[in-house]
């Protein structure tokens, strides 16, 4: 069998199997995790294009997720506008504010671009605090409608489940990856990561950064509000506290932890995280303390000092093991 | 009651007015002194070693825990001065620990992101292990001079605040002597210009990176030992005094010292005004908006000097 039809083979047999995992696996609470890891995974995806590929570290991500979230909630509420098309609409006002706070930062870099990014999502968060009348204050919105019904002549697929939410996250899921991936693969993906690694030499080549710059902001922070989007119509509540940098720690800490700059870390690390700290929260219970935090600190500090690669690359070097091949390392990092 | 203020701006409410206005000025002064004892210490780290430590407001969480511990077993006068002492040296110490620990072993392979990252892990780490240790509650600690109040012009203010203000005063002038007197200060201005020069000139860099250490944490705790004292005490006071102290050195341009003590003072002015005339909903959002202004037209701060200096 060629290699082509191996790589075929493989996705068919992934994609089947995640495909049937709601047919095997009835718990809701555990459904309602993967589902929760999904829309995660598409964060932590669209935040891995910005920081992991283009370099640029972004620390109000969870502005984009709260954008989404929000649009598409109130277009719902307000004016009677169906989610399905929320959704989109949800991806499109983040892109357009990605696409704003992609301007002050075609200059910014470090520290910089994150003061500046944080405060944006600052900003945000404050305001969604204090305009009650839009948005209920710090009460958030509740009752966000679910997404409707898909008819197709007699048949219909109604949106109730958890396992019906997984269905739309795994579609939005494989889309995002195969879209990022295919942007990163692309002559785009190779300015971004040379603009990353060296930018007046990327320019000096005739990259130009500033199209670039401004393109990837817009791009991540379409699916960051994509996902807070969907997480809108599946959680049902939205509130300011989707803008905390709380938010944005989390994402950070799944895609460090799954490997930054590679097309399987955030996947990896969002799938990890999320089902870890489940783990976790029994262990909390067990013992009566907070301690899932802690780990993540803990994590997050040995993943940058010890394994910069995260689990993506400990991945890599276990089949590049088994295949026989010596383990080299990719040389992700900026020298 | 004797007229008090500007009478030529007085129509009406004229003297109220300047009252509020000047009230507000002196909080602001009290509240900046405060931004620039934290902040000097995260412009210093970064001047000397380019690291940017979103941990740094956590250095003032742990000074106001030791200082909470201290002033409940020595009670009055003495406590408060050693919680001051203890605070900066169990700070200082944690600085050191968290250099040698986190941040060295990053300055080989230095990247920007590795860098921030693992402070953003070390904020996550301390934040938490302070809730797990001593709980979320808030917890108050005693005002040193009970409570007495004292009236500069228009306005009362309590005499701690005050006190706060010239203490960090004094703070900052023994460290500008430190820094521009002694050899060590001198080494630590020269290995902030320049690293590789400094180690050509035989300065022990290592030790160099120590002492910055040592010096911005225990500063920080110090800050914290007061912002505690003027607030309250609780897990998570770390995360404003870090981001305030990033406004803060950005304005003023990161590893600038100057730069910071004057962006501390126009931030603490620009909030407590800003927070009365316009809106105290956005007070902590006021910082935000001026660094994105000003970053638009100066990407490294008022007084930054260029990238790779």
């Amino acid at each position: 069998m060629s290699n082509k039809a191996k790589n075929w083979l493989g996705r068919v047999i992934v994609l089947a199997a995640l495909i049937f995992l709601p047919h095997v696996i009835k718990d809701r609470y555990f459904m309602h995790i993967v589902v929760t890891a999904g829309i995660f995974m598409i964060l932590c995806m669209s935040w891995n294009l910005l920081a992991g590929y283009a370099g640029l570290l972004n620390l109000g991500h969870a502005a984009f997720y709260g954008i989404g979230a929000y649009t598409s909630a109130l277009l719902a509420m307000k004016l009677g506008v169906s989610p399905w098309f929320g959704l989109f609409a949800g991806g499109l006002v983040a892109a357009f504010f990605g696409f704003l706070l992609g301007i002050p930062s075609l200059r910014l870099s470090g520290p910089y671009l994150a003061i500046t990014t944080i405060g944006f999502a600052e900003i945000l968060r404050l305001v969604a605090v204090n305009w009650v009348s839009l948005t209920r204050g710090s009460l958030g919105l509740s009752g966000i409608p679910l997404l409707t019904p898909i008819k197709w002549g007699n048949w219909s697929f109604k949106f109730y489940l958890e396992k019906d939410y997984y269905y739309v996250v795994l579609a939005a899921a494989v889309i995002t990856f195969f879209c990022i991936r295919r942007l990163t693969g692309s002559e785009f993906g190779v300015s971004l990561q040379a603009l990353r690694d060296d930018e007046p030499g990327a320019r000096s080549i005739g990259i130009k950064t500033t199209g670039y710059k401004l393109a990837v902001f817009t791009a991540s922070a379409f699916f960051a509000g994509f996902a807070g989007a969907l997480f809108a119509h599946f959680a049902r509540l939205v509130s300011p506290e989707t803008m905390a940098l709380h938010t944005t720690m989390d994402i950070l800490t799944m895609t460090m932890i799954g490997g930054l700059g590679t097309l399987a870390g955030p996947i990896l690390g969002a799938v990890t995280l999320t089902f870890f700290s489940e783990w976790l929260r029994y262990l909390e219970e067990m013992i009566k303390l907070d301690i899932r935090p802690v780990v993540y600190g803990f994590m997050l500090i040995l993943t940058i000092l010890f394994m910069r690669e995260g689990l993506a690359g400990i991945l890599r070097r276990l089949t590049e093991r088994l295949r026989g091949g010596r383990p080299v390392s990719k040389g992700e990092r900026k020298q | 009651m004797a007229p008090v203020g500007n009478p030529a701006a007085g129509v009406i409410n004229g003297l109220h007015m300047d009252t509020l206005f000047f009230q507000q000025v002196l909080n602001g002064l009290i509240i900046g002194s405060l931004y620039s004892l934290v902040a000097i210490g995260l412009t210093m780290i970064f001047g000397v070693m380019k690291i940017s430590n979103f941990a740094h407001g956590d250095y003032c969480m742990v000074g106001a825990y030791v200082a909470l511990f201290i002033t409940a077993w020595i009670p009055g006068w003495m406590g408060w001065v050693g919680s001051i002492l203890a605070a900066a040296a169990v700070v200082g110490l944690l600085g050191i620990v968290t250099e040698r620990l986190i941040f060295r072993p990053l300055l080989t392979r230095w990247t920007e992101i590795d860098t921030i990252m693992v402070s953003v892990g070390l904020f996550i780490l301390l934040e938490n292990l302070a809730q797990l240790f001593f709980g979320a509650t808030p917890r108050m600690m005693p005002d040193p001079f009970g409570g007495a109040t004292v009236r500069i012009g228009p306005v009362s203010t309590s005499l701690f605040r005050v006190f706060c203000f010239g203490f960090s005063i004094v703070i900052i002038a023994a460290l500008q002597a430190f820094l521009n007197r002694s050899k060590m200060g001198v080494a630590i201005r020269a290995t902030s210009q320049n690293r590789f020069a400094a180690q050509l000139m035989g300065i022990d860099i290592n030790l160099v990176y120590l002492l910055t250490f040592f010096l911005g944490a225990a500063l920080a705790g110090i800050g914290g030992v007061l912002y505690g004292t003027l607030f309250a005490v609780y897990p998570l006071m770390g995360g404003m005094p870090t981001l305030k102290a990033f406004v803060v050195t950005i304005l003023g341009g990161l590893g600038s010292i100057r730069g910071a003590i004057f962006g501390a003072f126009i931030l603490g002015i620009a909030e407590a005004l800003g927070g009365n005339y316009i809106a105290m909903e956005y007070k902590d959002a006021i910082g935000f908006f001026i660094i994105i202004l000003v970053l638009l037209i100066r990407p490294t701060g008022l007084f930054g000097e260029k990238e790779g200096a």
